[in-house]
């Protein structure tokens, strides 16, 4: 190990020796919305509309995949997530994501009191933020009420890297002026199903 | 009632009348007021600046000019915040404990008003008047002083106009005014453009009624500023 | 460009308020807004109690970081990271240097992060000839104009809608009356590109999860992500303050962080990376190097005082709601970090005496303690750094004389009549300039009307 290394554990251990240690606090217990502790996909999907975010709720995945093809056709090049089920993608024409116009992907899990869809990137990076619009398949049962909740989920098998999708992208950097699509999908879309 | 007035340096010289009417208030509210003459100075520039020596021996110095003191009422939110909120820690042991039973009768004028004295009517003499409050920030942060002066205006029959800035620092900050000038007047600038229609602004503390009447002087706005004790005591005209 | 230092903040701040006017303005705006957002969104929380767990949490963090640094380290390791350990900015750029040139690396895309500005790694970068794109929307704006961030989230709220339109056409031809959403195109085009094109990713971190070796970054425009995922090597930069013990407790602080910052329930976007592209994956970068920087926080910790500013989770809160940053905006502090926390920061980052007089720079009105969303207690410790200043005889010579006087009359009463008093005697007509301690009052302000009998005069005579 680098003598920085060794350098600074020794000034964190002095500064560190001596002072009163605390301890952790425990499970943090605050707020939840309401709505997310009876019902995680109304609180779900109010907080990710609220973020800018669609949801389209479908009670199986047949009218899923049908819902999905009919509005595919409106895009020129769809690409695909890897984990997306075989017999749920409709015949679409591909496309890589940079080019593609359209991105679908599934969801590993969504959260209730943030608005978020958890992505892994066993499914593919890119295709979550390259395209300019995305389409996220989400089953109800992986709706759970808190992030807390969705964390420990995620870490059972845990991927390289977890994006936490909480809406369209924005910014607010030119004038304070909210503009959609900066860098990743300008329309994001969670595809209920259940 | 027995109390004993802390004029604060700058009350002193600068709102002399003030003080006057904040005897003349607690008077008429049935309070024995003394002035013990020694008193100078909180220690609050210095400790402010960074002269912590200099203010522990000024804080010891105020410590013994009211160590009878039943009450000790300040016409200043921030000198009140001063020996509330920081002289216990200048001091370790009997003195420390000393500080912390100064501490415990040491009230700004509206909050004695109100939280000692319980008055909920003044009189109506500021009945039609239009007053903006200004609420300094160490009344609000070191002494949680919030509602007592609105409360009070309000029983004075003053109308007490909304005003958006008016929890936001007026720029004064003692020697912060002097060290940086122009960013202290732009912060008395946000003040004065945010500042509704009234007759007039007033506060409890002095420092910011000189800063806030200062820069409108020299931006010609006409309304007037005018220590919460005057206001206080009209009302009870 | 010549650096800005702290020592200039006197004649910066009034040059920006002499000169541009419309910063004053648009900062004011934009802050104000954070802070409203912000405000409404603990409106709907149990914030205090948030506030309270966020506080303890990272207490029990920094007297235990010895060990949870250790466990960082080797959880990151297991998952196939590279760890770096870096004392000061000569170390932490040395290191990115060795990684660019292992890997050949030619094009470089940055995530917004305070700490490489800390470093200084575009200016290292492009020294080295590597071209090296800020990717954040505002950085991007503030990378083509030449300046520093302004503002930790923000960095170009100083800059308006206007500002914005003559940059892009002078950069790229758009009309001069393009709305922000062509601008936003625009650059999305242009730094599309770049991501693709990109070798090395850099980026910073908001949290270090030390039991699962997770770093998590806050974002709301995808390009963290972009950063992190399209280019063959990322290479973070992370504070040893970042550390979180647990994955869950990211809970919490992703969220406070984000409702402390703009007022949002979570990021847009958040990233939780843990290391290389794995077994299955078909995008990400093959390589992970986490370089962990020290750079004065080991003075801060070992401060007995200041070492809780280091439960700081950057979300710009008590810039938001500061007056004095409020008039100038980030610039003229002449330091990476502004307003109420660059202040406190400054003189353990940079040193004491380099960092004068930015602990002074505060009317010590207490309303960033009031939005800290981790409690740190920043007026206390602006008040603690003044005091060593004053004991490292760092003040003006002149108001250590006249503190001194002032104190001594204090305790003699007859021969005191306070600091009203001198008022007296100062010539305002020419200035007030004469009284060290009150020199530029008049400057800016009408002088104070004194009374026509103190008050102990008025006292003696009787009032009625």
């Amino acid at each position: 190990m680098s003598a920085a290394r060794d350098r600074i554990f020794g000034r964190v251990r002095a500064a560190v020796h001596g002072r009163k240690r605390t301890d952790h606090p425990g499970d943090f217990l605050g707020w939840r919305p309401a709505s997310s502790v009876t019902d995680a996909v109304a609180g779900f999907t109010e907080m990710f509309t609220a973020a800018g975010g669609e949801v389209v709720r479908l009670a199986s995945m047949g009218l899923a995949s049908t819902w999905l093809r009919d509005f595919a056709a409106g895009f020129t090049g769809v690409a695909l997530g890897a984990s997306l089920p075989d017999d749920f993608v409709p015949d679409f024409s591909l496309a890589q994501p940079e080019s593609a116009e359209l991105g679908v992907s599934t969801a590993v899990g969504a959260v209730a009191e943030t608005g978020s869809l958890v992505l892994d990137a066993r499914d593919g990076r890119r295709v979550q933020l390259l395209p300019p619009t995305h389409v996220v398949l989400l089953r109800k049962e992986v709706v759970y009420p808190t992030l807390a909740e969705a964390l420990e989920v995620v870490s059972r098998d845990p991927p390289s890297a977890v994006g936490l999708h909480s809406g369209p992208s924005k910014s607010a950097d030119i004038g304070q002026i909210l503009v959609k699509g900066v860098h990743g999908p300008g329309r994001v879309i969670a595809l209920l199903v259940g | 009632m027995r109390v004993a007035l802390f004029a604060t340096c700058l009350g002193d010289r600068l709102f002399a009348d003030a003080c006057a009417d904040a005897v003349r208030l607690l008077r008429r509210l049935g309070c024995d007021v003394a002035f013990p003459e020694a008193q100078t100075c909180c220690g609050q520039p210095a400790f402010n600046a960074g002269y912590v020596a200099e203010a522990r021996r000024m804080a010891r110095h105020t410590m013994r000019v009211f160590a009878d003191a039943d009450h000790v009422v300040l016409p200043s939110g921030s000198c009140a915040g001063m020996l509330h909120r920081y002289y216990p820690d200048f001091f370790e042991g009997a003195e420390r404990v000393r500080a912390g039973q100064l501490a415990g009768r040491t009230w700004e004028l509206s909050q004695f008003l109100v939280r000692v004295l319980g008055v909920v009517d003044l009189g109506g003499g500021l009945r039609g008047r239009r007053v903006a409050y200004h609420h300094g920030c160490h009344a609000l942060r070191e002494l949680g002083v919030h509602d007592e002066p609105v409360s009070l205006l309000r029983a004075g029959g003053a109308e007490v106009v909304p005003w958006e800035a008016d929890q936001e620092c007026c720029g004064f900050g003692g020697l912060f005014s002097t060290k940086f000038p122009p960013v202290s007047a732009g912060m008395a600038d946000r003040k004065l453009e945010s500042l509704p229609a009234v007759d007039v602004v007033t506060s409890a503390d002095g420092g910011c009624l000189m800063q806030m009447a200062g820069r409108a002087g020299r931006r010609g706005f006409a309304t007037p500023f005018r220590h919460l004790a005057s206001l206080l005591l009209e009302a009870t005209a | 460009m010549t650096r800005a230092r702290p020592a200039d903040y006197p004649q910066a701040a009034a040059a920006t308020l002499r000169d541009t006017p419309e910063v004053r303005d648009a900062v004011t705006a934009a802050t104000r807004t954070f802070d409203t957002h912000r405000r409404e969104s603990w409106a709907q929380i149990d914030a205090e109690r948030w506030r309270d767990w966020c506080r303890d949490v990272k207490d029990h963090v920094l007297t235990h970081l010895d060990d949870l640094l250790e466990q960082a380290e080797v959880r990151l390791v297991a998952n196939g990271a590279t760890v770096h350990w870096a004392e000061g900015a000569y170390d932490a750029l040395a290191t990115l240097g060795r990684i660019v040139d292992a890997e050949g690396v030619r094009r470089v895309v940055k995530a917004k992060s305070m700490l490489t500005e800390e470093l200084g790694v575009n200016t290292f970068l492009e020294g080295r000839g590597v071209h090296v794109r800020e990717t954040d929307l505002g950085e991007y704006i503030i990378q083509l104009l030449g300046e520093p961030p302004s503002h930790i989230v923000g960095p170009a709220i100083h800059r308006s809608v206007d500002d914005c339109r003559r940059l892009f056409h002078r950069h790229f031809g758009t009309p001069l009356d393009a709305t922000p959403e062509a601008l936003a195109a625009t650059a999305r085009q242009a730094l599309r590109e770049e991501f693709l094109a990109a070798d090395l990713g850099i980026s910073g971190c908001n949290f270090l999860v030390a039991e699962t070796g997770t770093l998590a970054l806050i974002e709301n425009e995808g390009n963290i992500r972009l950063s992190t995922s399209a280019p063959r090597v990322h290479v973070a930069f992370v504070g040893i303050e970042k550390i979180l013990p647990r994955m869950v407790d990211l809970s919490g602080f992703l969220q406070i962080t984000a409702r402390g910052a703009t007022g949002q329930p979570i990021g847009t976007y958040v990233s939780l990376i843990r290391g290389p592209r794995g077994e299955g994956e078909s995008d990400g970068p093959e390589q992970v190097h986490v370089v962990l920087v020290d750079n004065g926080r080991t003075t801060l910790l070992a401060d007995d005082v200041a070492w809780e500013t280091l439960r700081c989770v950057r979300c710009g809160a008590c810039l938001n709601i500061c007056p004095v940053y409020r008039q100038t905006g980030g610039h003229p502090y002449g330091f990476t970090y502004s307003g109420p926390i660059g202040a406190i920061l400054a003189p353990a980052l940079l040193g004491l005496e380099e960092a004068m007089p930015l602990p002074f720079a505060s009317s010590l009105c207490g309303a960033c303690a009031d939005v800290c969303p981790v409690r740190i207690p920043i007026p206390d410790l602006l008040l603690h750094w003044r005091a060593r200043a004053v004991e490292a005889g760092l003040t003006p010579l002149g108001e250590r004389v006249a503190m001194r006087a002032y104190a001594a009359a204090a305790e003699r009463p007859g021969g005191f009549s306070g600091a009203g008093s001198l008022l007296r005697y100062v010539p305002w007509k020419r200035g007030g300039r004469a009284l060290p301690v009150l020199g530029g009052w008049s400057a800016e302000r009408d002088p104070p009307e004194i009374s026509a009998r103190p008050f102990h005069k008025l006292w003696r005579e009787g009032i009625e």
